[in-house]
């Protein structure tokens, strides 16, 4: 036990002051001593290497006049060029913003589903009733996004859709829903919340299931509501874990699901179905400007780190929750 | 028995509660008058706490009829009992300033918020919150957060205070100056409590009347001297007492009309006058640490021991030795020295305060002496 302060303040402090190569030899010992710890967490990082760190270099040919033959390194530096170029394309800039409209809806009524449906869960008091429920609901995230396009196409088909149907059993013309730009945007919002609403719920029903039992106990002596206990108990609670997933929400919002656009979206809903994604795979895989391709893609990275930053931040002051 | 008039309390009568098949309160009947501290106690999964959380509308009951105040709530809701729960881990609201959380009950009942604010500021002063009202739970130290947990449950003014083991949480120290707190509050207050804990220490210090609970059923119900000098059976007279009572299995031997002898092997333990017991009966003796003295050689009813360990308490000290086979632990004043101790080869048994119990059934046969 060390009594005088001075001497502890030193001791506590000490860490702080090691030198980079003390650090270095630290960190050997430690890898040493327990290696089967960073064995295990080998794998997890050569992937996150050879698939997220390697490809980074290829990130320069957004900043080059790239081409296959002459490869990276040997392609010529053009600096902002690709960047005017796409800041110059109306089908860039009209992507651009239906990333930003698609990702705002998704947020806007995708993120709360999971969350209304954790808690509609959690009031089941029927526990076999909730399993039965509970398996109904997580089954479409496991379907195939080709199946899933599938169904919604099915679905909305004008001739033998089920939709239509109902529409003409009340007196409605069919329409072609796939083919209406402005009916791409519900249809997609509302093909994901199907989708993954289920399997999203998971995350906050394990937020609940962590929420003191005895708080629920507390509020049913002081006569609170199922509805009173809801809002001033399960909410309140699960809302580190709501901002948490809020913030990897933003951090993905230009990330709208790339693959169910490919399989939804036609020439004739472009105008609004086409995101920025989208827009990179036309430009580079089946145009062959892969630099300007890697530029939009640069861009889109970057908005998404800028978004994110700022909501962990915000999060951070004002709610004291942050994910970093 | 206890000099406590019952009246307007709490009543229970043959509460039954099963889970499934598995019953786990037998038809228990209970009294609790007003304004007095009654306090469950009894080992882990004795039913002291499903006790209280039927009386709370917590739990639903079985059977039997539970009353507050005279008036049958078997199946009144939880919120329309009147009763105000203390939770051993608190329970309280994480996301709530200590303020919101004193009033979180007021609120729901939808009280004026002039009286909220001056109610909830009344409170906070009697149990030392008022500085703290800004803070989170979190930033409070563990008596702090008791103290909301008791000043949500205060501020509804209940007929009925109930505690579920509100202590159990906190160290040896804050558990002292704690119950302290709760006795004097509970005498300012005057509010009728049923008090859930398994340290007999605490049932001592709180209660009016001690519950002992033991497999669903009452074991006996006392004040706390009551149970430590006239135990109803075994399982009371080894739960309550710090040591437990020293038992023995012995067999009775009489050495005239009135006087008797219990034998432990070869060892012969007076017995009190009267003991209700005939010669050859089986029984089993108990007799308190602290009420067995250290004695020469020389006395005629010294009993011989085989001393094993000496454990200093301060001004106390433990002698753990063996009677015969049988352990048995000493308690006996140091004065400062335990040194003297370790050389001790015989005990006395006053006949006076030795129990005596039936060896089948473990009830009490000593006849009824007075606290």
């Amino acid at each position: 036990m060390i009594n005088d302060p001075k001497k502890r303040h030193a001791v506590s402090d000490a860490p702080r002051k090691r030198s980079f190569k003390q650090k270095l030899s630290w960190f050997v010992d430690h890898v040493k001593n327990e290696w089967q710890i960073y064995l295990m967490l080998a794998p997890a990082i050569i992937w996150f290497i050879v698939f997220l760190y390697k490809p980074m270099y290829g990130l320069q040919i957004a900043f080059k006049d790239y081409s296959i033959f002459r490869g990276v390194a040997a392609s010529p530096w053009v600096g902002w060029e690709h960047f005017q170029t796409l800041f110059g394309n109306d089908q860039f800039i009209r992507a651009f913003w239906n990333t930003i409209k698609i990702s705002a809806l998704n947020l806007l009524f995708g993120f709360p589903a999971p969350i209304i449906l954790a808690l509609m869960f959690n009031e089941i008091i029927n526990a076999t009733y909730k399993r039965f429920a509970q398996t109904i609901v997580y089954l479409p995230h496991f379907i195939s996004s080709v199946i899933i396009a599938g169904i919604v196409t099915t679905a909305f088909s004008p001739t033998a859709g089920i939709v239509n149907t109902i529409l003409e059993w009340f007196g409605y013309d069919s329409i072609y829903f796939l083919t209406k730009p402005e009916w791409f945007r519900p249809i997609f919002v509302g093909t994901g919340i199907w989708q993954e609403a289920g399997f999203g719920s998971i995350v906050f029903l394990a937020a609940i299931a962590g929420v003191n039992p005895s708080l629920y106990e507390s509020a049913v002596v002081d006569g609170a509501s199922r509805w009173q206990m809801m809002w001033k108990i399960t909410l309140p609670c699960i809302l580190p874990t709501i901002l948490i997933m809020l913030i990897i929400r933003i951090g993905n919002i230009m990330e709208v699901s790339f693959e169910m656009i490919i399989l939804l979206y036609q020439p004739a809903t472009y105008v609004t179905a086409d995101v920025v994604n989208t827009w990179v795979y036309r430009q580079g895989l089946q145009n062959g400007q892969y630099d300007v391709a890697a530029a939009a893609g640069l861009f889109n990275a970057v908005v998404a780190f800028v978004l994110v930053m700022v909501a962990n931040t915000l999060s951070r002051r004002y709610m004291r929750t942050s994910l970093w | 028995m206890s000099s406590v008039k019952l009246e307007n309390g709490v009543k229970l009568e043959k509460v039954v509660k099963c889970y499934g098949k598995l019953e786990v309160v037998h038809g228990i009947d209970l009294d609790v008058a007003e304004k007095e501290f009654v306090v469950l106690v009894g080992p882990s999964g004795c039913g002291k706490s499903t006790t209280l959380r039927m009386i709370a509308g917590l739990e639903d009951i079985t059977d039997g009829t539970i009353s507050i105040h005279d008036r049958v709530v078997s199946r009144v809701a939880p919120k329309d009992r009147d009763v105000a729960m203390v939770f051993q881990n608190y329970a309280l609201y994480p996301h709530l300033k200590v303020f919101e959380n004193i009033a979180f009950g007021l609120r729901i009942r939808k009280e004026p918020k002039d009286k909220i604010q001056s109610t909830v500021e009344e409170v906070s002063e009697i149990l030392g919150l008022t500085p703290y009202l800004d803070r989170r739970p979190a930033e409070l130290s563990g008596g702090q957060r008791q103290r909301v947990a008791m000043g949500r449950a205060i501020v509804r003014h209940p007929k009925v205070f109930l505690f579920d083991e509100p202590l159990s949480n906190l160290d040896a120290k804050l558990r002292t100056q704690m119950r302290a707190e709760i006795k004097q509050l509970h005498k300012r207050l005057g509010a009728t409590s049923v008090y859930v804990t398994h340290d007999q220490v605490e049932a001592m210090t709180l209660a009016d009347r001690i519950v002992v609970m033991n497999d669903g059923f009452i074991e006996q119900i006392g004040t706390p001297m009551e149970l430590f000098v006239n135990p109803a059976n075994t399982f009371v007279a080894s739960f309550i007492g710090s040591p437990p009572m020293n038992q023995f299995p012995a067999i009775v031997k009489a050495i005239s009309e009135t006087s008797m002898q219990a034998m432990v092997n070869n060892t012969a333990f007076n017995l009190p006058d009267n003991p209700g017991v005939n010669d050859g009966q089986k029984v089993i003796i108990g007799i308190r640490p602290e009420h067995l003295t250290l004695t020469s050689a020389a006395n005629a009813a010294s009993i011989p021991i085989t001393l094993n360990l000496v454990e200093p308490l301060g001004s106390e000290a433990l002698l753990h030795a063996a009677i015969e086979e049988h352990p048995v632990i000493i308690k006996t004043e140091t004065h400062g020295n335990i040194d003297h101790l370790n050389d001790v080869s015989t005990v006395y048994a006053p006949a006076e305060l030795v129990s005596v119990f039936d060896a089948d059934t473990g009830l009490a046969l000593t006849g009824h002496r007075t606290t």
